[in-house]
C-alpha cells in the first residue's frame, strides 16, 4: 500500500499538449476516481501512472519512489482495463495466477493466493472456464480478481464498468467498493460517469481539457462547484443556468425578477454573472421543499413532465431560460398548467458570466 | 392464382439455373486436377489413344513405380528433388516467418513515420516480376558463388515471403486487443515476455497459416528457381517437372505422377488451415 | 554520453529490410545500372561500358516489344476483370447454397494449390491438339471431327492462356468475395428491403459498395503475383507461336537468357517492374480509399 503523488504531469504527444502540469496527492489506502468527459485526459494520466505512457514532463511517485522511468511491471501496480483484456488462451485459474507465475512464486503459493481471490470474487466454479465461455460480469470479476492476486501497492481501474448494461453495473459498482472495504489498498479508478465517482469515490477529481477543475469529497464538489462545468457535470439533472445581472446586491434575471443573494457569495455591484440553481432547489409552492429562511417565489408554466416514479421532472420557462425542477410525492401535472414555485437560495450559486468561476465571498 | 404459379415457375427456374451454374463452375473447377489424378495412373498407351478412351481398362502404379525407382525415362531423381523442395521450402517458410513476425508486429503496434509508405514500399518488392529479378539476382548470385546451392534459393524465397508475410501477421496483431499485452506488462512481463506468453499463443493459428501461404509459394516457384538451380543439388520439383520434357516429346504420364506428388503436401496444408487462411487474408486487408 | 538508441520499430522491421534490400534491391540497382550498359552474358567486360539510354531507346523504338507491352496489358485488364465477375458469380452462387457449403468452399481452393508451372503443364496437356482433352471430347461429341489447333493458333492460344490464368486465380476472388458477403451486416441489407429495394437494387446499392474493400484486397493480392502468369505462359506456348503470345516476361527471359542480352533486357525489365509497382500502389491505394469510406479501422 502506498500514497502516490503527482508533481507538474505533463503528457504530449509530439508538439500536443494533452495533460498540463496537473498535480495529485493520493492518500494510503485512499479511493480517488478520476472523472470528465471523454478526451479530457482522465485516461492519459492513469495510464501514466501504470507505465503504459510516457511521462513527458514532472514526477510520478508511488510509495516514497519516484517511478518515471520504471516499466510497468516494477511498479507494483495492478490495473483493470476497460476491455478487461483477459488472457483469451488461458483458463480463469491461469488468468488469475499468470502474475505470480511471472514473478516465479511457487505453485503452492500461486494457488493459496488464486484460491483466495477466487473466493473473494466468488469466482470458485469458473475456474477452468477460459474466459470465451464467461459472461461480462463474469469477466469482469476475473479482471478484478487477476488485479487483487498479488497484493499491489495500487489498483488502477479504467472505466471498467462501461462495457456492463446499467444493471450489472450498479451491482459492480457494490461489488467494487465492499472490494475497497476489504483489500484497503489505494485505488485510483476513471470513469465518465458521474454517479459511478459519486458514489464510490472517498475524493473526486474533475478533469476537463488536460486540466483538474476541482478535488474534493463527493458532497463538497456536489454542493460548492468551483465553476460552471464542475457544476453541471456532478449531479443529475445537470444545474440550471440563467444569465443575470447584480444590480442593488440582487440578482437581476433577465425579466427583471430580483432575488436576494445566497449565503456565502459576492459579487460586484453592476457584475454579470451566472446563477445557477439544481432541480432539487426548485419545487412547486407547498410541495414538500424542506424550509428555509432564504426563499424566493417564481410563477412558472410547466411545458412538459417526466415522471420517474417517487419523484417528477417538470420542465418550465424562466426568465427566458428551460429550467428543470423537481417534485417530490408527485401528483399529475398538466402540460400549460401555471404553478408557483419556490427557490431556496441559500443552495443556489452564483459564477461570473465570463470566467465561469463561482464568486465565493473571501 | 396465375401470378402464383407464375412466381413458382420463377422460383423453379431460378433454382435450376442456381444448380447449373454452380455445377460448370465446379466441374471447371475441379476436372482438370482430377484429369491429372487421373492419368497419373494410367499407361502411357492409353493416354495417347486415337480415339480417346474415356473408360479406363487399366489402372496401375507404373509412373509412380517409374518415377521413385529413379528408373523412368531419363530417370528423373524425383525423390531428390522432393528432398531439396522440402528442404528449401521448410528453411525459408521458418525465416520468413521470424522476420515476418518482426515487421508485423513492429506495424501493428508502433507508429511512427512513414509508416504506411514503408508499408507500401515492402509489398512493392514483392510485386518485382520473379523474370525481371532473377537476371540481376542470377549475375549477383554467381558472383557470390551461391548458384545451385539450397541457401541461395532460401534466401531468395525469404525476400519473397516476407513481404506477404508481414502483411498477413499485421493483420493478426491488429485482431488482438492492444491491452493484452498492457495487462501483461502490468503482470510482471517485459515486452518481450508479454509477447512470446500472451501475443504470440493468441496469433498462433494465425500466423500459422502464414507459415502456410509462405511454404506453398515456396513449393510451387518456378520462375527464380529454375535460374538459381543448376542440377540435383539444388533443383526444386517444379524445375523438376521439365525434366519431363524433351525436345520433341512429353512424358504425360510421368509428369502427372510427379504433379500429384507436388500436390498431396499443399493440399493437406491448405486443407488444415484454409478457415484462418480466409480470416487472416480478410481482416489483415479489411481491417488492417 | 547518450548512446544512440533505435526505436524499438526499427530494430523489429530491420530483418525485412535487410533481406529485402540485398535480394531485391541490390539486384534492383545493379540491373538499373545494367540496363545502361551492352551487358552480355557471355562477354562480362561489356558490363563496364556505358550507352546512356540506348537499350531504353532501343526498347521504345522496338515493334517487338510493343505488341509483348500491349498483349500483356490487355491480358492483364481481360484476366483481371473476368476473374473479378466470375469470382464474384461464384461467390454468390456459393453463398447461396445452404448445404455442403463447407465442401464447396474447400473445393473452390483447389486450383490455388497448384504450382504455376504445374498449371501451365496441365493446360497445355489439356489444350494439346492430339491427345488433349478438350479436342477429345469435342470430337467423342461429334461436334468436330478436326484437331482444333488450340495452341497454335495464336487468338486460341491467347484465349487457352486467359483460360488458364482464369483457373489459377478466379478463386482468389471467389474466396475473398464470399468472406465479404458473410461479413456483411444485415441490418442495412434490412433496411434496404423496407425501403423498397428490389434485390437488385439493394445489390447495387448495399451489397456491391461493402464488398468493394474485398474486391481491391483480391486485386491488391493478385497485383502482387501477376507474374505468376510468366510461368504459365512460358510452359505452354513459351511465346509462340511466332511470338503471337509474347508477353514482356517471356520476350524478357528470352532476350537475357537465350540471347544473353542482359543490359537489354534489364532495360525491358525496368518497364515490367515499374508496370507492376503502379499495379500495386493503384490497388493499395484504392483499398485504403475503399476501407476508409466504409469506416473500417485506420
Amino acid at each position: 500500500m502506498a500514497q502516490v503523488h503527482l508533481k507538474n504531469v505533463v503528457k504530449k504527444y509530439g508538439s500536443l499538449e494533452v495533460v498540463h502540469a496537473i498535480n495529485l496527492d493520493i492518500e494510503d489506502g485512499e479511493f480517488v476516481v478520476l472523472v470528465g468527459p471523454s478526451g479530457c485526459g482522465k485516461s492519459t494520466t492513469l495510464r501514466m501512472i501504470a507505465g503504459l505512457e510516457d511521462i513527458s514532463g514532472g514526477d510520478i511517485e508511488i510509495g516514497d519512489r519516484v517511478v518515471n522511468d520504471l516499466a510497468p511491471r516494477d511498479r507494483n501496480i495492478s490495473m483493470v482495463f476497460q476491455n478487461y483484456a483477459l488472457y483469451p488462451h488461458m483458463t480463469v485459474q491461469e488468468n488469475l495466477g499468470f502474475s505470480l507465475k511471472i514473478a516465479k512464486f511457487s505453485q503452492s503459493e500461486i494457488d493459496a493466493a488464486v484460491q483466495n481471490a477466487a473466493e473473494i470474487l466468488s469466482l470458485t466454479d469458473l475456474m477452468d472456464r477460459k474466459p470465451g465461455a464467461l459472461s461480462g460480469g463474469q469477466r469482469q470479476r476475473v479482471a478484478m480478481g487477476r488485479a487483487i492476486v498479488r497484493h499491489p501497492d495500487v489498483f488502477l481501474f479504467d472505466e471498467p464498468l462501461s462495457n456492463l448494461d446499467a444493471k450489472l453495473r450498479t451491482q459492480m459498482r457494490v461489488e467494487i467498493k465492499k472490494l475497497h472495504q476489504k483489500v484497503k489498498s489505494t485505488i485510483v479508478y476513471v470513469t465518465h460517469d458521474q454517479i459511478e465517482a459519486m458514489t464510490l469515490a472517498d475524493r473526486i477529481v474533475i478533469m476537463r481539457d488536460g486540466h483538474i477543475e476541482q478535488i474534493g469529497t463527493p458532497l463538497d464538489v456536489f454542493e460548492h462547484p468551483v465553476n460552471t462545468f464542475v457544476a453541471s457535470f456532478i449531479g443529475s439533472p445537470p444545474m440550471n443556468f440563467l444569465e443575470a445581472q447584480i444590480d442593488g446586491g440582487k440578482i437581476i434575471l433577465q425579466d427583471g425578477t430580483a432575488l436576494t443573494m445566497p449565503a456565502g457569495y459576492a459579487a460586484n455591484e453592476g457584475q454579470k454573472v451566472t446563477f445557477g440553481v439544481r432541480a432539487d432547489n426548485i419545487m412547486p409552492q407547498n410541495h414538500a421543499m424542506p424550509a428555509g429562511n432564504n426563499m424566493a417565489l417564481v410563477e412558472m408554466e410547466v411545458s412538459l413532465t417526466e415522471p420517474l416514479g417517487t419523484e417528477t421532472l417538470l420542465f418550465a420557462e424562466l426568465a427566458g431560460s428551460e429550467v428543470q425542477a423537481k417534485m417530490l410525492n408527485p401528483r399529475p401535472v398538466q402540460n400549460g398548467e401555471r404553478l408557483t414555485f419556490e427557490i431556496s437560495l441559500d443552495k443556489c450559486h452564483i459564477f461570473d458570466a465570463q470566467t465561469g468561476n463561482a464568486l465565493k465571498a473571501q | 392464382m396465375m401470378q402464383s404459379v407464375s412466381a413458382q415457375n420463377r422460383k423453379r427456374i431460378a433454382k435450376t439455373a442456381h444448380f447449373v451454374g454452380l455445377f460448370i463452375a465446379m466441374s471447371i473447377i475441379c476436372i482438370p486436377g482430377l484429369w491429372i489424378v487421373l492419368n497419373s495412373f494410367r499407361p502411357t498407351v492409353e493416354i495417347m489413344a486415337k480415339p480417346p478412351v474415356w473408360i479406363p481398362n487399366e489402372l496401375n502404379l507404373d509412373h509412380y513405380r517409374a518415377m521413385f525407382g529413379g528408373a523412368g525415362e531419363g530417370g528423373v531423381p524425383v525423390l531428390t528433388y522432393f528432398r531439396n523442395s522440402m528442404i528449401i521450402s521448410i528453411t525459408s517458410t521458418v525465416i520468413a516467418l521470424l522476420v515476418g513476425m518482426g515487421g508485423g508486429y513492429a506495424f501493428a503496434r508502433y507508429h511512427f513515420k512513414g509508416k504506411s509508405a514503408i508499408f507500401v514500399g515492402l509489398m512493392v518488392t514483392r510485386a518485382v516480376p520473379g523474370v525481371a529479378l532473377s537476371l540481376p539476382l542470377f549475375i549477383i548470385f554467381a558472383r557470390l558463388g551461391i548458384i545451385d546451392t539450397h541457401f541461395g534459393i532460401i534466401l531468395a524465397y525469404v525476400a519473397m515471403n516476407v513481404p506477404f508475410t508481414i502483411w498477413l501477421i499485421d493483420g493478426f496483431m491488429r485482431q488482438i486487443p492492444k491491452e493484452l499485452a498492457e495487462a501483461a506488462e502490468i503482470d510482471g512481463c517485459t515486452r518481450w515476455q508479454a509477447f512470446w506468453r500472451v501475443e504470440f499463443p493468441v496469433a498462433r493459428s494465425g500466423i500459422a497459416s502464414a507459415g502456410i501461404f509462405a511454404f506453398l509459394t515456396s513449393w510451387n516457384e518456378y520462375a527464380l528457381a529454375s535460374q538459381l538451380s543448376r542440377s540435383t543439388t539444388s533443383k526444386t520439383m517444379p524445375v523438376g517437372l521439365l525434366d519431363f520434357t524433351s525436345e520433341f516429346t512429353l512424358n504425360w504420364g510421368g509428369m502427372c505422377a510427379l504433379a500429384v506428388l507436388m500436390i498431396l503436401p499443399a493440399l493437406v496444408l491448405t486443407f488444415l488451415v484454409q478457415k484462418h487462411l480466409i480470416a487472416g487474408l480478410t481482416f489483415g486487408g479489411v481491417k488492417g | 554520453m547518450k548512446r544512440f538508441k533505435m526505436p524499438p520499430w526499427l530494430v523489429l522491421l530491420l530483418p525485412a529490410i535487410i533481406i529485402l534490400s540485398a535480394v531485391v534491391l541490390i539486384p534492383l540497382v545493379l540491373s538499373l545500372y545494367s540496363s545502361f550498359t551492352p551487358y552480355k552474358l557471355t562477354r562480362p567486360e561489356s558490363l563496364y561500358k556505358w550507352i546512356g539510354t540506348f537499350n531504353y531507346e532501343k526498347a521504345l523504338g522496338d515493334t517487338k516489344f510493343w505488341a509483348a507491352f500491349g498483349r500483356t496489358i490487355l491480358l492483364l485488364t481481360i484476366a483481371l476483370n473476368l476473374e473479378m465477375l466470375c469470382g464474384l458469380g461464384l461467390a454468390l452462387m456459393v453463398s447461396k447454397v445452404t448445404r455442403g457449403q463447407r465442401a464447396l468452399r474447400t473445393a473452390m481452393m483447389f486450383p490455388m494449390m497448384f504450382s504455376p508451372i504445374l498449371v501451365g503443364f496441365q493446360f497445355k496437356f489439356i489444350f494439346n491438339d492430339n491427345v488433349g482433352l478438350v479436342n477429345n471430347a469435342l470430337q467423342s461429341l461429334g461436334i468436330t471431327d478436326m484437331a482444333i489447333p488450340w495452341l497454335v493458333d495464336g487468338k486460341l492460344a491467347m484465349f487457352a492462356i486467359i483460360f488458364a490464368e482464369m483457373w489459377t486465380s478466379t478463386s482468389v476472388f471467389a474466396i475473398l468475395i464470399l468472406a465479404g458477403l458473410f461479413a456483411i451486416p444485415q441490418d442495412p441489407l434490412e433496411a434496404a428491403k423496407v425501403d423498397g429495394c428490389t434485390p437488385i437494387q439493394s445489390f447495387r446499392f448495399v451489397t456491391l459498395p461493402f464488398l468493394m474493400p474485398f474486391i481491391y484486397i483480391a486485386m491488391a493480392i493478385r497485383s502482387l503475383d501477376v507474374a505468376r502468369a510468366y510461368d504459365i505462359v512460358q510452359i505452354m506456348t513459351n511465346g509462340g507461336p511466332a511470338r503471337r503470345t509474347e508477353l514482356l516476361w517471356t520476350l524478357i527471359g528470352r532476350t537475357g537468357y537465350v540471347d544473353a542480352k542482359m543490359g537489354y533486357a534489364n532495360a525491358m525489365g525496368y518497364i515490367s517492374i515499374f508496370l507492376a509497382i503502379f499495379f500495386t500502389i493503384y490497388f493499395f491505394r484504392k483499398l485504403t480509399a475503399a476501407r476508409a469510406e466504409l469506416g473500417m479501422g485506420v
